[in-house]
């Protein structure tokens, strides 16, 4: 599985978020099936928290440069 | 993390049916909630919601509806039980969101007319508060014959719930707790 690289910044307090979650997403949309992963049968979405304010955010997995 | 930042729980009604005394224990569980220390509440009616039914899922996110889900630690929903299941409005209104659920704490009231307290709603519900990223608890409440339980001004007749909620919402509370704590603190990886 791609791991992200970057931590996400909270947008209201500008500190970094915790990422707690990678959950499997079901596509429906013609575009999102071409980028099923096919060991999974979905997309993966990440969810990250703010430590600071508790405000929630996800994103795709950007994948990592090796 | 903000250790003294209130948890904010709010109590979802899940029917918009005329007459429904779901209405009742809602209400019981919000004031019931209100009463302790380091929470914050509120009642959502999911009949004031103004969702559209041409489309579904989170095309429909309603902002308003959103961001107290983002803000929120957990959830109380209270269903009643229409023909063994929950309401098509309660699914329809849950399927908006999704990252504003994941991995925090839900408890579920069940209610319904007849003896069995919307124990086959709560079951209906679990594998959906599952796939949402919700943490169910093991405590429920159920009102069984709810026309017993409240008179028809939503007047509590039967105390004993008090005390059925209150056990609820501590392991609610408990599992919000540790939740908060998790989704702020603990990577992932």
């Amino acid at each position: 599985m791609a791991k992200t690289a970057s931590k996400m910044i909270c947008p209201h307090c500008g500190v970094e978020m915790n990422h707690h979650c990678d959950k499997l997403v079901y596509a429906t949309d013609p575009q999102e099936m071409a980028k099923v992963d096919p060991a999974l049968g979905g997309l993966i979405e990440e969810f990250h928290t703010c430590p600071k304010c508790g405000g929630v955010a996800s994103r795709a997995p950007v994948p990592q440069c090796v | 993390m903000e250790a003294n930042r209130p948890l904010f729980i709010p109590v979802i009604l899940g029917t918009a049916r005329m007459g429904r005394m779901s209405l009742h224990a809602a209400r019981l569980v919000n004031q019931e909630l209100g009463k302790r220390a380091g929470v914050e509440t509120e009642l959502i009616d999911i009949a004031q919601l103004p969702l559209p039914t041409n489309d579904a899922g989170e095309a429909i996110k309603h902002a308003g509806f959103s961001a107290t889900m983002n803000r929120a630690d957990a959830l109380v929903i209270v269903s009643p039980e229409y023909n063994h299941g929950y309401s098509g409005l309660l699914k329809h209104v849950l399927d908006s969101c999704l990252k504003e659920y994941i991995h925090k704490a839900v408890g579920i009231v069940g209610v319904s007319a007849g003896p069995f307290g919307g124990t086959r709603v709560i079951q209906n519900l679990l594998p959906v508060m599952r796939e949402l990223g919700l943490v169910t608890i093991f405590w429920d409440v159920n009102f069984s014959s709810v026309q017993k339980v409240f008179a028809p001004d939503g007047k509590l007749l039967d105390e004993s719930y008090v005390r059925r909620i209150d056990k609820f919402l501590k392991e609610l509370i408990w599992m919000a707790q540790t939740l908060r704590q998790g989704r702020e603190q603990i990577p992932l990886d």
